[in-house]
């Protein structure tokens, strides 16, 4: 009797075990996607993407007209209408609010000197940020721009491949020594605390952002990343930026990273080299195309042709 | 008969419960075999190059010798250390000049290969007759350039940059669109599209011999860093678990590859190529069958199988063998920042604007009368007696 029950014990206990591990295998995807990696440590391998306003501004704000604004009638900011930049393509311009990613008292913790140009990259966002001319995102950036990204975790590393710019940075686990040299995208060493991927950053130049507005580092920047699973499909990212620089102490990002679900996913060009060009070179064509200087001024042209039957402008006229 | 199939399904789970639980969580008993990741693929992983000098082509003069013997190499590598042309200087301050300014001093120069050409397939190691339509593609572009050079002083010295072209006035040519997608260097610098892949920093093609690559994978994943020199590299993911490209409406620069296990050997197919991208004349039809083996401890071999039937007769096949590289040594090899730092290409065009007005105000030459295309032609460096350059 008691060896009856004993062998009930064991099967019931098996099939359980088989039935809940298929089950695990069927509900994650595409194909056998299990929770953990060959060494036991959380499977991160995969196609990510953040699902927030992080790139436009890390700190809660509202929404606005467009990434370029001016003037409008009225004095006050919240007042202001879409630039000419972006005026040409309505609503599909404008910036989404965020209640922002910033930890703590919300605030960044700028030193006074810090502050001033902060405000000022700001007010000359389209010549200062490095976005724009497709140079390298730098860290933590790349990993909160809005576009997926892809972490191929190995044993000693791990690569994470961003959309942006074919932009990719290796994380050692293996303690490899950094760069001579200061680098666009860091130079990274990890390691698990328990189920969280922890990445020291180190060795920037000062040549990246934090964000669309402004947010801006030196080069003594020093960023800690947390990756913590809270899902299969989630991540928790937590970053810690320290720059004393630039900063009068440290502070905290956070986020949610997603899965890409989509059975069929995967990064594809994304090039921003090429297509910059006529941005950062087309002033110095021979016969130019859509942007000119005068004097010490570029000009853009965004006039164009409506084509004839548009009713809005039928109805409201020229 | 009731227990023994309770008995019988208790094997089956048990069994099927070990299985699960040895796919789901071997941690802790994962033992690495050598040559094997952790999850048990075959581990191609590290940083990989070509530390030989071997030329895509088999030179006609070893046209029946596959590979060359250690003395061979080794009295090649003794006259090629002679004529390193550290110091070569021709008429100081001429473009000739300034165009051999990349002497020996900042190129690597490699020890000679064991074979004499990369292309092992067709056996003769020469590229396959190209496609009447690929031959005339290329005369239409070789002539443009031509035209585009027959003011210069290369064109008059008659050099071999100029082969096929004539010496003259300055062409009305220079007015026209090229006839295809730029990738090269025209003597032109009316805008970005002038200047070559390698100026406009997105010089690296699939497939890649030369260069640095790292790979990493993951199960269902490998991923490759270029480092394709000139502050350049690129990205490169393989998928292992789809074996159904994209639409063929979907363009890639360095294609779509997808990947699966042939025992030890990755095998890669790589199609969706863009028409913004040019090897060897083959564009958006390109196919890449690529086989990777890591054949030692140090040794990754590499054999790509390269199809276009609108450029080439026929399917050829190149085989290289790298050798796993110093990982402290190689740590500043992966950031391309060539784009960032890429103040050559507006001093290009800018430049040739200030020539345009020194002309127009009666100051300077035409600047169609200059050469920023080509290097003269060459005169036999380092690598002529292995073929190679």
């Amino acid at each position: 009797m008691a060896r009856r029950s004993l062998i009930a014990a064991v099967v019931a206990t098996a099939v359980v075990t088989a039935l809940v591990s298929v089950s695990v295998t069927r509900l994650t995807g595409q194909s056998a996607r299990p929770a953990r990696a060959a060494d036991g440590k959380p499977n991160i391998s995969g196609v990510w993407q953040v699902n927030n306003e992080a790139n436009w501004d890390l700190q809660g704000h509202d929404a606005r007209p467009g990434a370029v604004t001016q003037r409008g009638i009225y004095p006050y900011a919240y007042a202001e209408v879409a630039g000419a930049p972006v005026l040409a393509l309505g609503a599909a311009a404008i910036v989404p609010g965020s209640i922002g990613v910033v930890q703590g008292d919300k605030q960044i913790p700028y030193t006074a000197a810090a502050a001033a140009k902060k405000t000022e990259n700001a007010a000359h966002w389209v010549d200062r940020d490095p976005e724009l001319k497709c140079y390298l995102p730098g860290i933590p950036r790349a990993t909160y721009m809005p576009y997926p990204f892809q972490i191929v975790q190995s044993t000693n590393k791990i690569q994470m491949i961003y959309t942006f710019s074919n932009a990719a940075r290796t994380i050692h686990l293996d303690n490899v020594a950094g760069p001579p040299d200061d680098a666009w995208m860091g130079h990274s060493v990890g390691r698990w605390d328990g189920d969280t991927l922890v990445v020291d950053v180190t060795h920037f130049n000062d040549k990246t952002w934090l964000d669309r507005a402004g947010n801006f580092h030196s080069d003594a920047l020093h960023v800690v990343e947390r990756f913590t699973p809270i899902s299969p499909d989630a991540l928790r990212y937590e970053v810690t930026i320290e720059d004393p620089k630039v900063f009068t102490h440290p502070w905290t990002i956070a986020m949610p990273i997603y899965r890409r679900l989509e059975p069929d996913v995967q990064l594809l060009d994304f090039p921003c080299i090429d297509f910059t060009e006529e941005f950062m070179y087309g002033h110095l064509r021979k016969q130019q195309l859509v942007k000119h200087w005068e004097g010490d001024t570029i000009a853009v042209d965004i006039r164009r042709k409506v084509p004839p039957g548009e009713q809005l402008f039928d109805w409201y006229g020229k | 008969m009731r227990k023994r199939l309770l008995q019988a399904l208790g094997v089956i789970a048990v069994i099927l419960a070990v299985i699960a639980l040895l796919r789901v969580a071997p941690a802790g008993s994962a033992t690495q075999s050598a040559g094997k990741t952790a999850w048990g693929d075959p581990d191609l992983q590290g940083i990989w190059t070509d530390e030989y000098q071997t030329p895509l082509q088999r030179p006609a003069k070893y046209a029946n010798k596959e590979a060359f013997t250690d003395e061979e190499r080794a009295e090649l590598d003794r006259q090629r250390a002679g004529i390193l042309r550290r110091d070569q200087r021709v008429e100081i301050g001429s473009e000739r000049d300034v165009a051999g300014a990349y002497n020996a001093v900042f190129q690597s120069i490699k020890h000679t290969g064991k074979r004499t050409s990369l292309i092992v397939d067709p056996p003769d190691g020469r590229l396959p007759a190209l496609t009447p339509e690929a031959k005339q593609r290329a005369d239409t572009d070789r002539q443009f350039r031509l035209a585009l050079l027959q003011a210069t002083q290369t064109c008059k010295d008659g050099d071999a940059a100029c082969a096929g072209g004539k010496y003259g006035p300055p062409s009305p040519r220079r007015a026209e669109v090229p006839p295809f997608y730029n990738t090269g260097r025209l003597n032109r610098s009316d805008g970005p599209e002038d200047r070559s892949m390698t100026e406009r920093c997105m010089a690296a093609v699939l497939p890649d011999f030369g260069g640095y690559r790292r790979i990493v994978q993951a199960p269902g994943t490998v991923s490759i860093f270029y480092d394709v020199g000139q502050g350049q590299g690129w990205q490169r993911i393989i998928t292992l678990e789809q074996v159904a490209h994209p639409p063929s409406s979907i363009h890639q620069r360095f294609g779509d590859s997808r990947g699966h296990w042939e025992g030890n050997t990755l095998v890669v197919d790589v199609t969706n190529f863009s028409p913004k991208s040019d090897f060897l004349g083959a564009r958006e039809n390109l196919h890449l069958v690529e086989r990777w083996t890591r054949t030692d401890a140090k040794t990754l071999e590499y054999a790509v199988t390269i199809e276009d039937t609108t450029t080439w007769t026929k399917p050829w096949t190149v085989k290289q063998e790298m050798s796993r590289q110093d990982e402290q040594a190689n740590r500043i090899y992966y950031e391309p920042r060539c784009h960032e730092g890429n103040y050559g290409l507006p001093a290009l065009l800018s430049g040739t604007r200030s020539e345009e007005a020194d002309f127009a105000a009666g100051k300077g030459p035409d600047p169609a009368t200059k050469d920023s295309a080509t290097d003269f032609g060459t005169e036999g460096g380092v690598d002529a007696l292995t073929g190679g350059g």
